[in-house]
């Protein structure tokens, strides 16, 4: 994270996003919405008074609401850049225009309530999309699991806050309804993954692994613990990967082969009631703390940027790679390339590996100085065009906009609105062609001429 | 007058074993502006692409059909090999028998060896008709956008910078590290994530 903070070629735009991208490979002009932090980042030393000071504490994000952070805050200790912002929702001042604690404490000054939006507008050559992951939302759909009402049933991720040190915990395991070490947890496998009813098709690839972590960190942290995992399948191919899940069965982590159908509050325990296929038989494990390897999903608001920058996504939203197995780090629209789990879900190698795959696709397109653009493309005969745009509409790579040409006609000069192709953005789909009524669109080395040709061999 | 060339490609036995390739050649021969027919076992090894080098300058050619597979396979190989020629890489048309025709009609082999001849037949009316086209330059702004400051984004930005190049690192949240930064340690090597 510093490395990339302190790099001399990378500039980093936090608490930013992508609003426009016009042009095309090689040429993309991109507005960015640089929000408000009400922090002057020149000023601000990171020293995190004002963090301290601020008097309104509201649930964290980033805690997963495990615990509370202040209105002006970091959300976590270690955050690049370590300086904080005002949560404008929330922040007394903002919002009352009482308080203004932080600015006061504020030792440099820094803290500035008339901060406004910013937009920079920045020319690059490549794209690349690594908007990630969030998790499946299983509170809406598995009411056997408790509709999201049971305060001790978690998601993996609340898990991984509970075991971090700089945690709201400080990584002890606590469980959230009344802060009690859970002695049993149990964790379930495949939350709303594999599952085509309620959940996603999918397997999400990262939960066997990181399952069986919790399962140890459970067993290594918490004295006389017991770890239960319910599972379909123990998918660990990988390097290291089923000796690791070996280590958790080596240290006691008990794997029952099967899907829990309720769980309820009885007294202080959970009661997971599954079945266990192996043995054949209806099982009850009474736990202090359930745990949902729930599934990975496109990160919120990834549609939105998806339809911004220009490119496809998959039925489950993911973005599209160009080939699922010769161009996994492409997208079918030039220049826009993909890393990490936004393309699906991945783990750290997996992300990591495809992560510098799509850097070396930027570098080979930025090495050069200019590029030749495919000549299969679509040309506009102006003398049959009439400039009604209906091609305009079709372009899914908005290549077609009007352009106003003069001509002379009768001794008079006028002036005519046609359609004209961008030769950068048109990828020779097609649509346009058949879309125009004057047949004025042809496709270079598709013309009307040559498909007809082909329609004559077929029929002659 | 036009001059095409049709190269026939057996793939081995992916399409001579279906499609009855003499009979091809025989049918094919017969079309207008045809001059030269010949087949190959296999057109895009470097023998075959020497042969079509060959017959294009021994025979005058200024255009050509390959059939054989997929465009998407080899279209790029058959338009280097006629540019090497001195043809206009454009000046060529692929008549895919493999995929569309030996591939999916494997047992039905007369049938197949009819729509073969359709296939050739139809990219010899067009390849009449095509025109050398161009390519266009454009330039490249050497400056790259990464959109999310997770793992993902940092490892490419990284790579991008190490190259040179300058890089926008856009990240929605007030800090980088995404999902990563929230764990505690990771698998298979648990390491801490920060
Ligand atoms: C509970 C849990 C435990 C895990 N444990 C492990 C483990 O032990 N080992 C392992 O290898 N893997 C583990 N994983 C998987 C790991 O988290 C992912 O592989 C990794 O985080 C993927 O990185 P990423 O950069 O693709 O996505 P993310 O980490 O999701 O990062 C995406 C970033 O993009 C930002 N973003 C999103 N949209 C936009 C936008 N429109 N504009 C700007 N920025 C945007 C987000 O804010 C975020 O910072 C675990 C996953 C979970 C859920
Ligand atoms: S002004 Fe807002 S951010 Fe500052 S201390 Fe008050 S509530 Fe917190
Ligand atoms: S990785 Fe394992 S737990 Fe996750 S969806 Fe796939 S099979 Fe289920
Ligand atoms: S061929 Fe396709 S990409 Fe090109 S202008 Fe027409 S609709 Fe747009």
């Amino acid at each position: 994270m510093v490395v990339a903070a302190q790099h001399p070629n990378i500039t980093l735009l936090t608490y930013a996003e992508v609003e426009e991208v016009s042009g095309y490979i090689g040429n993309f002009e991109v507005k960015i919405k640089q929000k408000a932090r009400y922090v002057d980042m020149k000023k601000c030393t990171g020293c995190g008074l004002c963090e301290t000071k601020c008097p309104t504490k509201v649930a964290s994000e980033y805690d997963l609401g495990l615990g509370k952070r202040p209105c002006i805050y970091k959300p976590f200790p270690q955050a690049v850049p370590n300086k904080p912002i005002i949560d404008a929702v929330n922040c007394k001042k903002l919002v009352e225009g009482k308080c203004g604690v932080c600015a006061k404490v504020c030792p440099t000054g820094a803290v500035n309530f008339e901060d406004k939006d910013e937009y920079i507008t920045e020319k690059v050559g490549a794209i690349v999309m690594a908007t990630g992951f969030d998790l499946f939302d299983y509170s809406k759909t598995y009411g056997e699991y408790g509709y999201g009402e049971l305060p001790d049933v978690i998601s993996g991720l609340h898990f991984e806050r509970l075991a971090n040190a700089s945690g709201p915990t400080g990584g002890k395991i606590k469980r959230p309804s009344d802060h009690k070490i859970p002695e049993t947890v149990v964790f379930i496998k495949c939350v709303g993954s594999r599952d085509d009813v309620k959940g996603k098709t999918y397997c999400s690839k990262a939960c066997c692994m990181y399952t069986a972590k919790h399962a140890m960190q459970v067993l290594e942290k918490i004295p006389n613990s017991q770890a239960y995992v319910f599972y379909m399948d123990v998918r660990t191919p990988g390097k290291m990967y089923d000796e690791f899940y070996n280590r958790a069965l080596n240290q006691g982590a008990q794997y029952l082969r099967g899907r829990v159908s309720k769980i309820f509050q009885q007294g202080d325990k959970l009661i997971v009631r599954g079945e266990d296929t192996i043995i054949g038989q209806q099982i009850e494990v009474a736990a202090d703390m359930v745990v949902l390897a729930t599934a990975m999903i496109p990160t919120h608001g990834s549609d939105k940027i998806a339809q911004v920058v220009g490119f496809s996504t998959d039925k489950d939203g993911w973005f599209t790679e160009a080939h699922p197995k010769l161009r996994p780090v492409e997208t079918n629209t030039g220049g826009v390339y993909l890393s990490g789990s936004c393309q699906g879900p991945k783990d750290v190698p997996d992300t990591v590996a495809q992560a510098s795959a799509a850097a070396i696709k930027v570098v080979a397109l930025l090495s050069k100085d200019q590029m030749a653009t495919n000549p299969r493309i679509s040309v506009v005969d102006e003398a049959k065009c009439h400039g009604c745009l209906v091609c305009k509409g079709v372009c899914p790579y908005k290549a077609i906009d009007g352009k106003v040409v003069s001509e002379r006609a009768h001794g008079h000069t006028i002036e005519r609105t046609v359609a004209s192709v961008n030769t950068g953005l048109c990828q020779g789909c097609g649509a346009c062609t058949v879309a125009c009524r004057s047949g004025a669109l042809n496709l270079k080395g598709f013309t009307d001429e040559q498909i007809l040709a082909e329609v004559d061999a077929a029929c002659l | 007058m036009k001059r095409i060339g049709v190269f026939l490609c057996h793939c081995g036995t992916n399409i001579a074993a279906v499609v009855d390739i003499p009979k091809v050649a025989e049918e094919i021969r017969k079309l207008p502006n045809v001059v030269l027919v010949a087949e190959n076992k296999y057109c895009c090894s470097e023998p075959g692409q020497v042969d079509i080098v060959k017959a294009i300058k021994e025979n005058n050619l200024d255009r050509v059909v390959v059939s054989s597979c997929s465009p998407r396979m080899h279209e790029g190989t058959f338009q280097n090999a006629i540019a090497q020629a001195g043809l206009n890489p454009y000046m060529m048309e692929m008549a895919n028998i493999r995929e569309h025709c030996s591939w999916v009609h494997a047992k039905e082999p007369e049938k197949a060896t009819a729509k073969a001849i359709d296939l050739v037949k139809k990219a010899v009316f067009k390849v009449a008709k095509v025109q050398p086209l161009f390519e266009d330059y454009i330039p490249v702004t050497k400056k790259a956008l990464v959109i999310g400051g997770g793992i993902a984004g940092i490892q490419t930005a990284i790579d991008i910078a190490d190259c040179g190049f300058p890089v926008i690192l856009v990240e929605k949240e007030s800090t980088i590290g995404g999902r990563m930064a929230q764990l505690d340690k990771t698998f298979p090597t648990l390491d801490c994530s920060a």
